[in-house]
């Protein structure tokens, strides 16, 4: 792989690293958004590299042990000390084109349905909850709402309205769907489901993003089945909306 | 060990997997032209195509490894990059104790003031040996600075908040592994398993040197991070997460499964005891399994070390430290949770 391939790759990759966190929010997709100063960083010093690669190479054009040699290729080879870097770099490309030509969409039902027990948001000890207002409509988080649902012994939930803002997910039972929305803590690789079952309403198309608002139906028994079924939400109305710029939790 | 280093830097031969050059034709400006061109006519014409769910998944979780991981190994190359061009041999010599087995230790506790994930962990170390640090200590230094580092623990703490136990035995097994397997290769590796990276001198100037060691060293391993991105997202959205239920409740078998889910996720360590803390069918005992060979097993990190060691070393040092992983969470874990 000569110099000017190296080049070539470092350029693309630094200018998709660039594309996606300083021309557009994209990478909220991938990361958390506190990774933008991090990423920005790391995309200007690939991009540099190459861009110095390149403008070193025309520079020289076409005579090869030419005075801007610096000096730093003692073998008289030009370039070819460090151009000992295997093909398998080329493979660097993939995720520029993948960010390009897919551009792949945040996590959505796909991943969400794949995964069928709910998994359990950590758990906020029970004073991290403060109590509701009885008068007036609560948006919140789908995480927080598990959590009181499941961990409250108080039971602020109870008979409050509140709105979620997730995108759907059709269950296997009939009378019901899920409003999901992924967490993650690093990036989508360790995203984790959070669903919330809505009854009462239509259903609309798998990965629509919607806000519900709704009322916490208490299980039947006492005893809170905490980690072992998605919270159930009686709706009084579902709202289409736009995708959120941060789509994760 | 350490002086066959140095011999190995002053012979200009290059290591003999990084030899085959590139048999494609040289790469002009035109086709570099071309190439973005057809990146952006393509996100006008395949966009629109290529929307299937299951690749979109894919793509998402491929894209977000990399692109996670991005951040870390350029500072991992960066500080490896100035280690071997800035800091003089002489520098290490003095900082880490002469004999070996002492030496290890050290590195091993060292490792807790890099604050990063593993991504940044191969390069460092394979910049120590290239200015003769111990092999063994180098290798103390990476099984343990991507467990131990501040970063990662805080994370850990913040995760378990009613488990403070948790930080404490995901230190202490994490060190008693990196201890151990350094002291164990030590005592049974053999040099030529493994590759030492090896540096041409820097005849020009420590500029041009940083500068083309960079350049380097991102190509390669980036190209290696590239391939356990590619298998990481294929299991990550092929393996669905409910066949691990089924073992929860068995003693070893448990501890062997999340073991082995942390090596096939491939999730960075700052992140991964956030994952272990939603495993809540396991045992603190599989969980700990989880968090101590994460962030010195797993399939990114094997492809990262196959690139920069060798096949022979990866084949030894994987199993290796994946055996002690486990052994030890489990000891640590009777004891401690």
């Amino acid at each position: 792989m000569n110099r000017m391939s190296q080049s070539l790759i470092l350029t693309l990759l630094g200018g998709a690293v660039l594309r996606i966190t300083v021309l557009s929010t994209t990478y909220t997709d991938y990361v958390k958004p506190g990774f933008r100063p991090f990423l920005i960083a790391a995309g200007v010093v690939v991009l540099a590299l190459g861009v110095i690669g390149l403008v070193q190479e025309w520079r020289e054009g076409g005579h090869r042990d030419g005075p801007h040699d610096d000096g730093a290729h003692p073998d008289g080879a030009h370039g070819h000390d460090h151009s000992r870097v295997p093909r398998v770099a080329w493979l660097l490309c993939l995720p520029v084109f993948a960010i390009f030509l897919i551009a792949p969409a945040p996590l959505g039902a796909f991943a969400a349905r794949s995964e069928e027990a709910p998994a359990r948001p950590p758990v906020q000890p029970a004073e991290a909850y403060v109590p509701l207002a009885a008068d007036k409509v609560t948006p919140m988080a789908i995480g927080e709402f598990i959590g009181r649902a499941w961990s409250d012994h108080k039971r602020t939930l109870s008979g409050k309205k509140v709105t979620l803002t997730g995108f759907v997910v059709r269950s296997a039972k009939k009378d019901r769907w899920y409003v999901a929305r992924m967490q993650m803590s690093c990036c989508a690789a360790d995203a984790i489901a959070l669903k919330v079952a809505v009854l009462g309403a239509e259903r609309p198309p798998d990965d629509t993003w919607v806000e519900v608002t709704g009322t916490w139906i208490a299980p039947k028994s006492g005893k809170i089945p905490n980690g072992t079924a998605a919270p159930e939400l009686a709706a009084d109305g579902v709202a289409e909306i736009p995708q959120p710029i941060e789509p994760y939790e | 060990m350490s002086d066959r280093t140095v011999a190995d830097r002053s012979v200009e031969l290059p290591p003999s997997g990084w030899g085959r050059r590139s048999a494609v034709a040289p790469v002009t400006p035109w086709t570099f032209g071309l190439i973005v061109i057809l990146l952006i006519l393509g996100q006008f014409l395949l966009v629109p195509l290529l929307t299937a769910p299951a690749l979109q998944t894919w793509a998402t979780v491929f894209v977000a490894i990399c692109v996670q991981a991005l951040p870390f190994l350029v500072f991992g190359v960066l500080l490896s990059a100035a280690i071997t061009a800035f800091v003089p041999p002489s520098f290490w010599a003095k900082a880490l104790p002469r004999h070996p087995y002492a030496a290890v230790p050290v590195a091993g506790a060292a490792g807790a003031v890099l604050p990063g994930c593993e991504c940044a962990s191969v390069p460092v170390a394979s910049g120590l040996m290239a200015r003769g640090v111990t092999p063994a200590a180098a290798l103390a230094f990476l099984l343990a600075s991507p467990a131990i580092n501040p970063v990662v623990l805080v994370a850990t703490a913040v995760a378990f908040p009613q488990q403070p136990l948790m930080v404490v035995s995901r230190f202490g097994a994490s060190l008693i592994v990196a201890v151990l397997a350094g002291w164990i290769w030590l005592r049974l590796g053999r040099s030529d398993w493994l590759r030492i990276p090896s540096r041409p001198p820097a005849s020009g100037s420590a500029w041009v040197a940083f500068r083309d060691a960079m350049r380097h060293d991102l190509l390669h391993a980036g190209g290696f991070l590239v391939v356990g991105g590619l298998t990481a997202a294929t299991l990550n959205v092929m393996v669905p997460r409910t066949w691990l239920t089924t073992v929860a409740g068995v003693p070893v078998l448990s501890v062997i499964a999340l073991g082995l889910l942390a090596v096939l996720l491939s999730i960075c360590s700052e992140a991964d005891a956030f994952v272990a803390a939603s495993l809540t069918a396991f045992s603190p005992t599989a969980k700990l399994a989880f968090l101590v060979v994460g962030p010195m097993v797993d399939l990114k990190l094997i492809a990262l070390q196959i690139g920069t060691f060798g096949r022979a070393f990866a084949a030894r040092f994987v199993p290796l430290t994946f055996a002690l992983g486990i052994v030890t969470s489990i000891a640590v874990g009777e004891v401690l949770l």
